[in-house]
């Protein structure tokens, strides 16, 4: 499944940069996000809490940054499992200057979900998933204005 | 397939299944018809600890005249709301998406209210219901309050409504006795969820302007889509098919179209301005108005 999508922020870049980058803001920003910790250089542990109606379930994963061409551009893998199901994908996460100031943050991602919940929950997982990416790109950007 | 362990209740009146969501409300589910829960359920991907069955609460489920609109309880069936006469005379909407939804046996089972809290954006009820400008009653423990249907719908399978609430009742408003109302949709199979789905609620006055227009959408994003642009382009027009077309692309770009295996977004956003003008000639058409 692919992903893309741009969100807009009014921060300047440096700053959008170093918070894409920085384990508490991504923890505040990602849905259901309970615990991030680092394991290691740019690799972190996971414990997410989500919910979509009836279906509950906590995924446990790993989440890795790499190709950090600063402020540019990075690469984000994710894959977790849980109860109903697991996630697998990577994406690539872009920065670039608005005209007036302000920051584009554009992804582009490619993700693959299995087990139970991508059999029977099928019709609705590209819509959620599009949803839970816009909710971490407009909370990254309150965190953001809130902390400017 | 069988579901995991969970504790069953079937509550003998409305205040009892309030108390027991009062107290349990996080780890609870409501039962109404079981049409989505069920299956959900036996597929393990839901797993309430406790199930609140409401079937016992037989003064949930009536279709009543209300002002010049109608209140309906929300353990009515599906079938029921299908073949009533009062329907299909104060809320024709309503009684021309009935039968799209799934299948005989489903609507025999499955009720308007259960229908409205899983709240699929691709069904029928959530549609028409914004269309309408339905209001819900929703019940908890010691106090109730009514929600505009506009306000209920947050996102894919997600409303308003809280863990201890339970949905009572709609209340329609009424529509001028002139208008004329269709709902149309594309599926793959009959009986599928709707790619695609417009309902529209039209009436024409005496002088063959377009007194007043409601027009909303379904699977084309998060939560229903009221085409507010269209029904204001159309209100004091004579109806043609020029306007029509014009009126029904305004609804394109309100659009958020997931993509699946069925169809791209592409498509269903292309088609949702095709439904909408489907969905107004055919409106307009019940209206004695031919364009």
């Amino acid at each position: 499944m692919k992903l893309e999508g741009s969100h807009d922020i009014p921060v300047p870049r440096q700053k959008v940069w170093a918070a894409f980058l920085d384990p508490e803001m991504l923890r505040q920003a990602i849905p259901g996000c309970e615990r991030l910790e680092a394991t290691g250089d740019d690799e972190y542990k996971a414990t997410l809490k989500i919910g979509v109606a009836a279906v509950k379930g906590t995924f446990e994963g790993k989440v890795k940054l790499s190709d950090k061409h600063p402020p540019e551009s990075y690469h984000m893998a994710v894959e977790g499992s849980g109860g109903p199901g697991f996630v697998r994908g990577g994406t690539v996460i872009s920065l670039a200057d608005l005209e007036g100031g302000g920051t584009r943050v554009s992804y582009s991602a490619d993700v693959q979900v299995g087990g139970l919940i991508a059999g029977v929950g099928q019709r609705m997982l590209g819509g959620v998933s599009k949803m839970m990416a816009d909710k971490f790109f407009g909370k990254m950007g309150e965190l953001l204005q809130a902390a400017a | 397939m069988k579901p995991a362990v969970f504790e069953y209740v079937r509550p003998a009146s409305l205040d009892e299944a309030l108390d027991v969501l009062h107290q349990r409300g996080d780890d609870a589910k409501v039962l109404a018809g079981g049409q989505s829960l069920v299956p959900m359920m036996n597929f393990r991907l839901a797993r309430p600890a406790v199930l609140v069955d409401l079937n016992g609460l037989g003064d949930l489920a009536f279709i009543r005249p209300a002002a010049d609109g109608l209140a309906v309880g929300a353990m009515t069936r599906q079938r029921t709301i299908e073949k009533s006469a009062v329907v299909r005379e104060r809320a024709p909407l309503l009684a021309e998406a009935t039968p799209l939804i799934g299948h005989l046996p489903i609507r025999t089972r499955g009720t308007v209210g259960g229908s409205l809290v899983h709240a699929d954006p691709a069904a029928e009820y959530p549609a028409v219901m914004v269309a309408l400008d339905a209001e819900f009653t929703l019940a908890r423990k010691g106090a109730t309050r009514r929600v505009p249907a506009g306000e209920f719908f947050d996102t894919y399978l997600s409303t308003t409504i809280r863990p201890d609430e339970i949905l009572t009742e709609i209340r329609l408003p009424g529509t001028s006795p002139q208008a004329g109302a269709a709902f149309v949709e594309i599926s793959r199979r009959h009986g599928d969820f709707a790619l695609v789905a417009a309902g529209a609620v039209v009436d024409v006055d005496g002088a063959g302007r377009i007194g007043g227009a409601r027009i909303a959408l379904g699977g084309v994003g998060p939560r229903p889509v009221r085409a507010r642009t269209a029904e204001g382009m159309l209100v004091g027009q004579r109806p043609t098919a020029a306007l029509l077309a014009e009126a029904a692309a305004t609804v394109m770009p309100e659009t958020d179209p997931p993509e699946d295996i069925h169809a791209s977004a592409e498509y269903r956003r292309e088609m949702s301005a095709v439904f909408t003008r489907r969905a107004l000639a055919a409106a307009l058409a019940r209206a004695g108005v031919q364009v």
